[in-house]
């Protein structure tokens, strides 16, 4: 009997010794909900010889290619990753790819859901392992790249002709593109309750808070998230421009700025946020469709992603707008946001890097992006899939697209950018927060820039 | 003072110079405690020395095979005729050999430098594939495996020499070596300890011992977001990691929300043990009153709460909390009775600091004062019966029962709990961080906020900026803090030096 019980005791110690084993958190980190960096700084317009060569192989279609570009790849066996809704369609795809290419044998090409938000994190855990063909947020790039997980596109110029321009540059690092852009849709703008803001009030950031408080109504904008409130600093002129490289770190840099106009934009929005207080909240943005739905909620900034709650709560009521200007002593400033791509990526450790390299072209071509469009509602990268009517004929999307062109973009973005950016959103909100007082808000915006770029 | 003039003092008078004894001790406790340490350093190399010692004079004293098996292990027992356990020797030494040849040799080689070979791009058909160079990380990793099997080697190699002597004792002693059937008796007998440690032993070293030595060693490291492998290449940096947190003119943003986090993290640890021991304790003492009716309703209601996952509680307060909470709206109604007509928000967890912090104490008592009821409970009902009946023969007042009986009875038997929740609370992770995620936001600190404790600001750190070596650094300084101060209460404590007492 004693020595079952030690059998038992041991055992237990044993299972005891694992308990530390358990996957480990994965924190998504304080920014937003969606990925953060798009290459800046850099133009993806030269090209070396041999980038031809495989540009060469691509036919009129843009995303089909010559069956040679395979190499001597066969018996191709290929994981995807693709976010939990595009899982169906993304499948299709593949079919349709497989039909194509019928003289190459693929032994199978497995699509597993995988959100695009830590798309990057789970590569980075286990590259060997990882998909070949991954969807991520533009924010992951410089992590990707940095680790060197991620191959740089094959077809340069046929990818960086037939997308926005924008989203090219983005995906651009040190002069080489490293992604096959998706979408360009991964932004916020201005909701509305059509019957309490007309569209002529939601042009001015005045105009909507008056509204709404005529109205008995709320306004929703996140200040305390850093992925919302950098909104303040952007349109104060203190823009982000890419990463230098500081001794061994990677440090946020930011655009010139006067100092001077840029507190009084930031004093401008506190102001504001006195003026209207009970009227502007600071609340995520998961509360703007519900406030909709209960009516109490005149106006919100929300996600592009939250469009469908938006539409079902307000039903004909829904206005979609870009985001609105503020009047900072006399003039009307637009306000700049945060925007963001999607992109998929090839994995450098791929077992079949040229199948890799041709599935991603298709997936991200403009057949793909058109579908998408129609099915999934998501904003298309690709110019030709812009035009299409899905798109054309969406409040949403367009509304996307003109504040597409009042953003920064979300790629090359230090880590230690979104807290300091939430704190100064909220410090701005705090009540006891004085609007007039200069000498406070020239401080905040010191320290917060320091923090960002960790001088401390 | 003598024993007579104490027990003419007051009760506050005697909790003074309780109070005044503690410090006038502590200096002695924390030197003994050092001392402690000393001697035992020293013992440690007497030991060694030892060990040396017995290693060449069994060389000396040894035959032929004896002096092989300084070489080749297992040489000795093969000659004397033990020749399983000479070829278990034997295979250890192969099997070792060939695992630093194929293996082990090309990371601990590299130990030093964690490697050195840039990752480079080279052209593969249509696609530019990465040709990875040295991984610091596996590096590092496989070293520390490499240098535990070394160190279990190197065990095994003193044991063949040992036991090759032992046995050329046995036979000028006429005696044979044992079998190998009667050793493997011996296992279920007289070694039933081994046969049944070993296991759990070889597996807290594999997941427990080998990762915590890799995450100190991490510490050391520039292990962070500039330095990623498998592309990217990290370094040892000594102590700059640690200087960091410390370094008031280089870094003082980093030093400044060190201390202060530091800081309050111990008064939280203080606040939030003391707040549930003593609550729990006087709602224990209501229940378990005599005259109270439907004690088991009232322990049964306060268990409840038990029933609800921590996390699903502490979520839901997050959400009540909120400015448009439930707790808001409530007070907004309640206003409404006395005239007011405008909405209340109080932001309890995201603006003012000390509003912040109380909220998190009080809702940490919601959470924490249950299992306090429940261990309390258990322990009232076990004070021997007697003590009461004669203190109510003395004549004794209620109170004095309490502090006579009661009170030193609890804190003899919780002493040892109380310093567990101690340091569980120093590194209360879920309470803090699914609660207020370290907020109230604030700029004079570096990625941490007005409540953040330690833990959680290594948890911000290692997961958004992904600075594994000052993260690291933090969770050593983390575990020094708790491991001084819960050796140094546990040491005077009474239940430690008279554990007889109440028994």
């Amino acid at each position: 009997m004693k020595k079952i019980l030690a059998i038992l005791l041991a055992a237990m110690m044993t299972a005891t010794a694992f308990a530390g084993c358990g996957e480990g958190g994965s924190g998504s980190g304080s920014g937003s909900g969606s990925g953060d960096n798009s290459g800046s700084d850099t133009s993806s317009s030269d090209s070396t010889a041999d980038d031809d060569s495989a540009d060469a192989l691509v036919d009129e279609t843009g995303y089909w290619v010559d069956p040679s570009a395979f190499g001597e790849e066969n018996n191709i066996t290929l994981k995807v990753w693709a976010p939990d809704k595009a899982v169906s369609l993304v499948k299709e795809q593949i079919d349709a790819f497989q039909k194509h290419y019928s003289d190459i044998t693929f032994k199978s090409i497995d699509v597993v859901a995988q959100g695009e938000g830590d798309a990057a994190t789970q590569l980075l855990n286990d590259p060997e392992t990882a998909a070949d063909v991954f969807s991520f947020a533009s924010d992951q790039l410089n992590k990707l790249v940095n680790a060197g997980v991620i191959s740089e596109v094959a077809f340069l110029n046929t990818v960086s002709g037939a997308n926005d321009p924008k989203t090219v540059e983005a995906g651009t690092v040190d002069g080489a593109l490293y992604a096959y852009p998706e979408t360009n849709d991964n932004g916020y703008y201005l909701v509305y309750d059509n019957t309490v803001v007309t569209a002529d009030q939601a042009k001015t950031l005045e105009g909507v808070l008056e509204a709404c408080k005529a109205a008995g109504k709320k306004f929703i904008f996140d200040c305390g998230n850093g992925y919302y409130s950098c909104t303040f600093a952007f349109t104060a002129g203190v823009e982000i421009d890419g990463l230098e490289t500081v001794g061994d770190e990677q440090k946020q840099k930011f655009t010139d700025y006067d100092p001077d106009k840029a507190v009084e934009t930031l004093m401008a929005f506190s102001a504001l946020m006195k003026q209207y207080k009970g009227t502007w909240t600071s609340l995520d943005v998961a509360k703007i469709a519900s406030g909709f739905t209960t009516a109490t909620l005149g106006a919100g900034v929300d996600g592009s992603w939250n469009t469908v709650p938006d539409q079902e709560a307000l039903g004909d009521k829904f206005g979609a707008a870009k985001l609105p200007t503020i009047n900072v002593n006399g003039e009307d400033k637009q306000l700049k946001s945060m925007f963001g791509y999607k992109y998929i990526g090839v994995n450098g450790s791929s077992k079949f890097p040229n199948a890799a390299q041709i599935l991603a072209l298709y997936l991200a071509g403009e057949e793909c992006q058109t579908q998408r469009a129609a099915n999934l509602g998501w904003g298309p990268s690709n110019l030709k899939s812009q035009q299409d009517k899905a798109v054309t004929d969406s409040a949403v999307l367009k509304a996307i697209q003109e504040q597409s062109a009042n953003a920064c973009a979300q790629v090359n973005i230090a880590d230690t950018f979104w807290s300091p950016m939430g704190n100064l959103g909220t410090k701005l909100f705090a009540d006891d927060t004085d609007p007039t007082d200069k000498a406070y808000f020239t401080k905040l915006l010191e320290e917060t820039i320091k923090n960002i770029r960790d001088e401390a | 003072m003598t024993y007579v003039e104490y027990k003419q003092l007051n009760p506050f008078q005697k909790f003074a110079y309780k109070f005044k004894t503690f410090f006038k001790n502590l200096p002695r406790a924390v030197g003994r405690f050092f001392k402690g340490i000393g001697k035992a350093i020293v013992k440690f190399f007497v030991a060694i020395a030892r060990g040396f010692k017995n290693y060449g004079t069994t060389f000396v004293k040894g035959d032929w095979a004896t002096k092989l098996s300084y070489i080749i292990f297992g040489v000795g027992d093969l000659h004397k005729g033990k020749i399983y356990k000479g070829l278990i020797f034997f295979a250890a030494e192969v099997l070792y050999i060939l695992y630093m040849i194929f293996f082990g040799w090309q990371y601990i080689s590299k130990f030093g430098t964690l490697g050195t070979v840039a990752t480079t791009y080279v052209k593969k058909g249509i696609s530019k594939v990465p040709v990875y160079g040295d991984n610091s990380m596996l590096i590092l990793l496989y070293s520390v495996l490499t240098i535990v099997i070394t160190i279990a080697v190197f065990a095994m190699y003193i044991a063949n020499i040992k036991d090759a002597y032992k046995h050329q004792v046995m036979r000028e002693n006429g005696k044979k070596p044992t079998s190998m059937i009667y050793d493997m008796r011996e296992f279920l007998d007289g070694k039933y300890h081994i046969t049944l440690l070993s296991f759990p032993v070889l597996m807290i070293c594999v997941f427990n011992i080998l990762p915590l030595i890799f995450m100190i060693l991490i510490a050391f490291t520039n292990y962070d977001k500039a330095h990623m492998p498998p592309a990217n290449l990290f370094t040892w940096v000594g102590f700059d990691n640690f200087a960091a947190l410390f370094d008031i003119v280089n870094t003082p943003k980093k030093a400044h929300t060190f201390l202060s986090l530091t800081g309050w993290t111990l008064l939280w640890a203080v606040l939030a043990t003391f707040t549930n021991y003593i609550l729990g304790m006087i709602v224990a003492l209501m229940i378990n009153k005599k005259g109270i009716k439907l004690k088991a309703l009232w322990r049964t209601l306060f268990v409840i709460t038990i029933a609800v996952p921590q996390f699903v509680s502490l979520l839901l307060m997050n959400q009540m909390l909120a400015t448009d909470g439930a707790v808001n709206v409530l007070l907004t109604e309640i206003s409404h009775l006395f005239g007011n007509t405008t909405q209340i928000e109080i932001d309890f967890l995201g603006k003012s600091e000390v509003l912040a912090r109380t909220t998190i104490v009080i809702v940490n008592c919601w959470v924490g004062i249950p299992y306090t009821i429940l261990s309390m409970s258990g322990i009232l009902m076990n004070i021997p019966a007697d003590l009461y009946e004669s203190a109510t023969i003395d004549g004794a007042s209620p109170f004095k029962t309490f502090t006579a009986i009661t009170l030193p009875y609890m804190i003899f038997v919780t002493t040892p709990q109380l310093i567990t929740s101690f340091v569980g609370n120093i590194n209360n992770f879920n309470v803090i961080y699914l609660l207020s995620k370290g907020g109230p936001s604030t700029e004079e600190f570096y990625q941490a906020g007005k409540t953040d404790i330690l833990v959680t600001w290594l948890f911000t750190l290692s997961m958004t900026s992904q600075d594994y070596g000052l993260a690291a650094a933090i969770g050593i300084l983390v575990f020094i803090v708790c491991a001084t101060i819960s050796l140094i209460i546990y040491n005077n404590s009474k239940s430690m030096k008279d554990e007889e007492a109440f028994s």
